[in-house]
């Protein structure tokens, strides 16, 4: 294993550390793991986390705009309630908190459990849970689909709501919308390590890719040999677009980076998903183009792809500035 | 012999389960890689080693700001999925042990029912999820039954450890479907799952150190 680290049972909180230094805005609370904003205003308080190793996610999004605090767990391992508790409590601002959380079981499970501690407390609380992933199939029996870099697009609507000074519910309301419109998908070339395990979790040949995975290597839809860009483009929007019909309608775009891609390689695929949604009579409105949510030093991209009307073109317009998105006046 | 346990007794017995953990290291380190991420073993160790170290705060404690406390060192400590479930495990048997400071047959029953129920709520799972919660309802299940059947403490305590040896045997044959195995093309099928494992340790330690009290008593 090969990693600028110091000590694989600190990479969490030395990153932590490092991110507050990098960003004079944003404050970082040792032992928690939770990083939040400095300067509060009166508005609904917006949360999110889940495990580390995603970076910028999470606490690259908070900031004017997006979060008000993120909560991190070890590399790919939720929070403990204790922990989003602390987050909740920094995100508090008199009107209430909403929980942006992955669809996976242990986040689901420590976020609905700090959520229901945290309202003994007597802080309002809504959640939302992001699902985006069309790879696995959603089900209301099973965990369901998983939340990838389509994430990033609650975080954006759901923050720029908030700092209209929107109510709880409204937030909440948009946060859902902004779900409910997210398409996503992913593939893979290579492996990630874990700092605490110290060899890859599973291997990809010199010539395999796979289709589908997730962001902490769970497996996909198939492993197939490595194709052109212009053939991956084609497999993942054409599941996206099976998912969902965005004919005739403005979408904005995530080109992903998982980590140990090159931004030459995310602008290829993006002229390949611009000529793919062209024609499709499907207008891309925003292209969102790098690393916004990775899998450590994993090869490979994600799309995503959400579906917008006025409001949420409005949302997505609005400034915010953070270290993993900036957006100006 | 009879159940009769203190808070000091419950500590005894979690340290007894804290070494049959800690001495499953590669097996339940292998069984996780299989089928999630390798790290329910360091996870669960952990927690019961930071509840040992707590051991003489925790055994001076009422049974229910006991189960309160292993709760919530438990949730912090374990992490991740397993640490929440322990800590709803606890927290729900907190509650059926206010104002009591023996565990008797039939009041074991009822913490085991409350945690059973704390887990499944909080997992929104249930029994034949290939997890923990096989282990522990068929533990229930055959405890139960024999309480009813007018059985003999050793007796019950004996088909508590029955059934939990049924129920995660029973998990090799399931498909998973919360967690990360149920990513899994095979959904695990064919391997035990690691969490009812664990759960095993817990609830054998628990039978082996009542029956080997009483002996040692007499």
């Amino acid at each position: 294993m090969k990693k600028l680290i110091n000590d694989s049972n600190k990479v969490v909180s030395e990153m932590l550390q490092g991110m507050a230094i990098a960003n004079p805005n944003i404050v970082y609370y040792k032992d928690f793991e939770v990083i939040a904003r400095k300067n509060k205003t009166e508005k609904v308080g917006i949360v999110s986390g889940g495990g580390s190793g995603h970076e910028p996610a999470h606490g690259g999004y908070v900031g004017k705009g997006m979060l008000d605090a993120a909560v991190a767990g070890n590399v790919f391992a939720s929070p403990s309630p204790d922990r989003i508790i602390k987050g909740i409590q920094e995100a508090h601002m008199g009107k209430g908190v909403l929980l942006v959380i992955k669809n996976y079981s242990g986040d689901v499970m420590n976020f609905e459990m700090a959520k229901e501690l945290a309202e003994m407390e007597g802080i309002a609380i809504k959640s939302v849970i992001v699902k985006d992933d069309v790879a696995v199939p959603d089900s209301t029996y099973s965990t369901g689909r998983r939340g990838i870099a389509g994430t990033i697009f609650v975080h954006k609507i759901a923050g720029a709501k908030a700092e209209e000074d929107a109510t709880l519910e409204e937030v909440s309301r948009v946060a859902q919308k902004t779900i409910d419109n997210t398409r996503s998908m992913g593939m893979s070339m290579s492996s990630c390590i874990l700092p605490g395990v110290g060899k890859p979790g599973f291997v990809l040949k010199e010539n395999e890719i796979e289709i589908g995975m997730g962001i902490h290597g769970e497996p996909g839809i198939e492993r197939t040999n490595v194709k052109k860009a212009r053939e991956i483009v084609d497999i993942l929007c054409h599941k996206i677009l099976k998912d969902m019909d965005y004919t005739n309608s403005e979408v904005a775009v995530i080109i992903n980076g998982l980590g140990g891609t090159p931004a030459m390689e995310l602008y290829i695929i993006t002229k390949e998903i611009d000529e793919i949604l062209k024609t499709k009579n499907i207008t891309p409105y925003k292209y969102f183009v790098g690393n916004f949510m990775t899998s450590l030093e994993m090869a490979g991209c994600s799309i995503s792809l959400l579906k917008l009307d006025s409001e949420l073109k409005q949302l997505l317009d609005a400034p915010c500035n953070t270290i993993g998105l900036k957006i100006g006046d | 012999m009879k159940i009769n346990i203190n808070s000091k007794d419950y500590m005894e017995y979690l340290n007894k389960a804290a070494v049959v953990i800690r001495n499953h290291k590669d097996y339940i380190t292998r069984l996780d890689a299989e089928t999630g991420d390798g790290d329910h073993w360091v996870n669960m160790n952990m927690g019961f080693n930071k509840l040992l170290e707590q051991k003489e705060l925790l055994e001076g404690m009422s049974l229910s700001d006991m189960f309160k406390k292993i709760a919530m060192t438990l949730m912090s400590t374990i992490g991740g999925s397993s640490g929440v479930l322990y800590g709803s495990a606890y927290l729900k048997a907190s509650k059926v042990v206010i104002g009591e400071n023996i565990i008797t047959a039939p009041l074991l029953i009822d913490i085991l029912t409350a945690k059973l129920e704390g887990i499944m709520e909080r997992g929104n799972a249930k029994p034949g999820f290939k997890t923990m919660i096989d282990t522990l309802h068929r533990a229930l299940e055959y405890m139960t039954e024999a309480f009813h059947s007018n059985a003999s403490d050793e007796e019950i305590l004996l088909a508590m450890k029955k059934g939990a040896t049924y129920g995660m045997n029973e998990t090799a044959q399931m498909k998973a479907v919360k967690g990360r195995a149920c990513y899994q093309l095979d959904k695990g099928i064919g391997k035990l799952d690691p969490g009812a494992v664990t759960m095993y340790y817990q609830l054998e330690a628990l039978a082996e150190y009542i029956i080997e009290q009483n002996k040692s008593n007499v």
